[in-house]
């Protein structure tokens, strides 16, 4: 059913009139409002603009400022030389952050007082004492990049925590340096990796060298015995007339990755003919694992100490073992 | 000429003559050293082929078994423009005639980016989106380099945009069946070029499915349904016969080589790869990985618009399904969102090997780029009704400014490009992830190796191949008399390409050579990328 026509036309209604604002209160409010409470698309338009400004402004300062925060040649340089000048036999050199290996192509490799002697460069994830032994040395000298970026001060706390005097850090340039004296250095009475031109070695089908080779993604200096041959045999190692001490203390690993498997690989430790400890390499447990054996009731007079590594199947890439006897 | 065809093409020469211009610096990666020369074997065939048809099936034999494991479309684009710049005109070294085939690739993915940019937000986009891929630094170095996954990544897109013509009212001067055609020969060449182009389909269909379901809109102003089955159809006839057609490996025992080439790839070798400190050997691999790495080598004001840009697609089709936005076009968000998202979800499954950093996923790329372009033009019209092209500019330049200033910072080690948020290179080497790859970082080190290895010295070059050292002495970048090694053990010279899987190899050097100190050596940001050990006196 249709509405009946209006007889008095059509009506209008008129917009109410807007509130008196003498002091302007209302209009700002309004003003604050469309400002602050914009439209959702434009709040998120916002958003994406003050993000990507602040991303592009931090962009730009991170590159302008990152070659300030690295050392210049001229910086590596005056490390070289204050190392070459201050360095003694005993001393050891480490990087921090490890991955800042431009040192090795530019700080001293030797003493240039004593040219026979080594000054080891260190490049290793960690320094605690649970972690590393670092036989024979006395001092650290800690070169860091304080500036460059992801750098902790996790290594030098390390140092710090072993060490019972600290020189530094010397600024130069954008590198620091550091020198730590251990409390306690590990100075081992004989190194049997450093002397195993001494021994006689009887290894039917294995191989045996003395190498730096990669342990667990890490440099080790060792001795490698490597067994390429489908059935090897045990290879034995007779050191003649090795000082012993109130310990053996020793590290055993596989060589390179291990990750799809090898056979296990025993170490015995013999003195004089009769086993006093052993260690063993399982691919399930990779890596540089420690083992001490206490020779303290045996020590005194030089012994024949024989190492025999024995197989359980082929290990082409070797096993990797370190051993010194601690005064 | 109008204004968006100007653009698109401005970009592709640009793309085109910066590629050419900067490449020379460029070093040459393992997989690269391997399609050069595979690229010039299928050229040979198809000039032979043209003389001898009756030996045809013989001819692709012998010069197709090269590489067999990829198909023959990019890596014969590559030797015939080797052998047009190279061997004909003699204009330019082999592996720089072969790049010109990869510049080509790369000139393709900028013009379809800023045709698409342009029709996606006006000629804004048309310039930004080119830029916001092409402004990353790893972006940049793969589009130097005769490799596959620029070519895929561009094929990948240009069949995307295809497939959208053919769904879409705008169809220019094509019928929907004409761009229906091309979405199948493109299709055809990404197959053509590489295995993951497999997946597109799967990924268009998906999107069709997907921008079909309307929830509450009733209309879509842009788009008109009845396009896709016929692009389907194309996919389905013609890309098989592309990817045969320029696969003469395939002309006969087909059946049983296809399953060779996709079994290879369902099989394929898991290359160990850092991670956070981890080097990650075997599966499951963390699901994390694309995305983290992703977000730590994308400057960051990139990373940023890209990311508003899903958003914006993700915003506009919520919207859209509760009928809030009449003139979305559903289909297109869903087309636009789900390649820019899939690729890196392909990637994430942790049983795909994770390795040779963002390549595998690039094909998503141009689409972050497309989204973030169009969402910097969004902001600049919300922001400013009265000049957009003002704050929008401002947003790209706060965008690019960094990226730029990256691209020129690390150039020519794009492997080992980090953004800030990872600290760069040293910070990416704090956080212990991969430093570079596969041995293109050598080319850093071959002037001081000329001017100092001793005559006839042998080389052990580590992670370059042999094919790679050869074409760099034919190439006239390395001298002629020195030799390869096949270890530290017969060589003078080591040049160890930091890889924490080979470190071992490093170290044998020490042991062999009695020296732990480099003689030479190639630094991002005081990164070490390349060292060289030489014996004493094999290095004047």
């Amino acid at each position: 059913m249709s509405q009946p026509p209006d007889h008095h036309g059509p009506s209008y209604k008129l917009p109410s009139p807007p509130p008196p604002d003498p002091t302007g209160w209302f209009e700002l409010r309004r003003k604050a409002r469309a400002t602050f409470w914009p439209p959702l698309p434009v709040a998120w338009a916002g958003l994406l603009a003050l993000a990507v400004a602040a991303a592009g402004l931090h962009g730009l300062w991170f590159l302008g400022s990152l070659p300030a925060r690295l050392p210049s040649p001229t910086d590596w340089k005056a490390v070289a030389a204050l190392l070459a000048r201050d360095a003694r036999p005993g001393d050891a050199v480490v990087l921090s952050p490890a991955w800042a290996e431009r040192a090795r192509e530019i700080l001293p490799d030797r003493l240039p007082s004593w040219p026979d002697v080594a000054l080891p460069l260190l490049a290793l994830p960690s320094y605690a004492e649970a972690d590393e032994d670092l036989p024979g040395v006395n001092r650290i000298w800690l070169v860091s990049l304080p500036g460059a970026p992801g750098v902790s001060p996790r290594i030098a706390r390390q140092l710090a925590a072993r060490s019972e005097a600290t020189e530094g850090p010397l600024q130069v340039g954008r590198l620091d340096l550091t020198r730590y004296d251990l409390r306690s250095p590990l100075l081992p009475l004989h190194s049997f990796t450093d002397r195993l031109a001494s021994a006689s070695i009887r290894s039917p089908g294995a191989r045996v060298t003395r190498e730096t080779r990669e342990v667990d993604l890490l440099p080790r200096t060792c001795i490698v015995v490597s067994f390429p041959g489908p059935l090897p045999e045990p290879a034995t190692l007779a050191f003649p007339a090795v000082p012993l001490g109130r310990a053996l203390r020793g590290h055993l690993g596989f060589v390179g990755d291990v990750s799809s498997g090898a056979p296990p690989v025993s170490l015995r430790v013999k003195v004089d003919g009769l086993e006093v400890g052993r260690a063993e390499a399982t691919a399930a447990r990779p890596g540089w694992s420690a083992f001490q054996i206490d020779t303290a009731r045996i020590s005194g007079q030089p012994r024949q100490l024989t190492l025999e590594v024995v197989p359980s199947g082929p290990v082409p890439r070797g096993v990797c073992i370190d051993l010194v006897s601690l005064p | 000429m109008n204004l968006r065809i100007g653009i698109a093409l401005a970009w592709a020469v640009g793309v085109l003559l910066v590629a050419a211009a900067t490449s020379p610096a460029v070093g040459i990666s393992r997989d690269e050293s391997v399609y050069v020369e595979a690229g010039a074997s299928y050229a040979r065939f198809w000039g032979e082929a043209l003389r001898s048809p009756g030996r045809v099936l013989e001819l692709a034999d012998r010069h197709y078994a090269w590489n067999h494991e990829h198909p023959g479309l990019a890596k014969g684009i590559f030797g015939a423009t080797r052998a047009f710049f190279s061997s004909f005109l003699g204009w330019t070294g082999d592996v720089q005639g072969s790049r010109y085939g990869a510049f080509l690739f790369a000139a393709l993915l900028a013009l379809v980016l800023a045709l698409w940019g342009f029709d996606l937000a006006g000629p804004p986009g048309g310039a930004l989106a080119p830029a916001l891929f092409f402004l990353v630094p790893r972006h940049f170095h793969h589009a130097h380099a005769a490799v596959l996954d620029l070519p895929v990544s561009s094929l990948w897109l240009a069949t995307t945009y295809a497939f959208w013509r053919s769904t879409s009212a705008s169809r220019g001067r094509l019928s929907t069946a004409g761009w229906a055609m091309a979405t199948g020969l493109l299709l055809g060449a990404a197959l053509a070029t590489k295995h993951n182009a497999f997946f597109l389909p799967l990924v268009l269909l998906a999107a069709w499915l997907l921008g079909s379901i309307r929830g509450r809109q009733r209309e879509a102003a842009d788009h008109a349904e009845g396009g896709g089955p016929w692009a389907f159809a194309a996919m389905a006839v013609l890309g098989p016969l592309v990817l045969l057609a320029t696969w003469p490996w395939l002309w006969h025992h087909t059946l049983p080589r296809i399953r060779d080439w996709l079994g290879y790839h369902l099989h394929h070798e898991n290359y160990p790869w850092m991670y956070f400190g981890e080097l990650l050997r075997e599966p499951p691999f963390p699901v994390s990985y694309p995305f983290v790495i992703t977000a730590l080598t994308v400057p960051a004001a990139i990373g940023v618009a890209m990311l508003g840009g899903v958003a914006q697609a993700g915003g506009r089709i919520v919207a859209a399904w509760r009928g809030r936005a009449t003139s979305v076009s559903l289909p297109t968000e869903w087309l636009l969102l789900l390649n820019a998202i899939v690729p890196i979800v392909l990637i994430a499954w942790p049983t795909v090997p994770h390795f040779g950093g963002v390549k595998h996923w690039m094909p998503a790329m141009p689409f972050l780029a497309l989204l973030g372009a169009r969402a910097l033009v969004t902001a600049g019209r919300l922001l400013s009704p009265a000049r957009p092209a003002l704050v929008t500019s401002l947003l790209a330049a706060l965008a690019l400014a960094p990226a730029a200033w990256q691209v020129a910072r690390v150039h020519p080690f794009g492997t080992a490009a980090w953004n800030e948020i990872a600290g760069g290179a040293p910070g990416a080497a704090s956080m212990g992830m991969q430093r570079q790859f596969w041995g293109d970082d050598l080319v850093a080190v071959l002037p001081e190796l000329n001017a100092h290895a001793v005559p006839g010295a042998r080389i052990w070059f580590q992670e370059a191949t042999t094919l790679a050292v050869k074409q760099y002495q034919r190439d006239g970048k390395l001298r002629p008399d020195l030799l390869v090694a096949s270890g530290p053990e017969d060589a003078d010279v080591s040049i160890w390409q930091y890889h924490q899987e080979f470190r071992d190899r490093e170290f044998r050097t020490w042991t062999e050579f009695r020296t732990a100190r480099p003689v030479a050596g190639a630094y991002l940001d005081e990164v070490p990328l390349v060292q060289v050990y030489a014996r004493p006196g094999a290095w004047r």
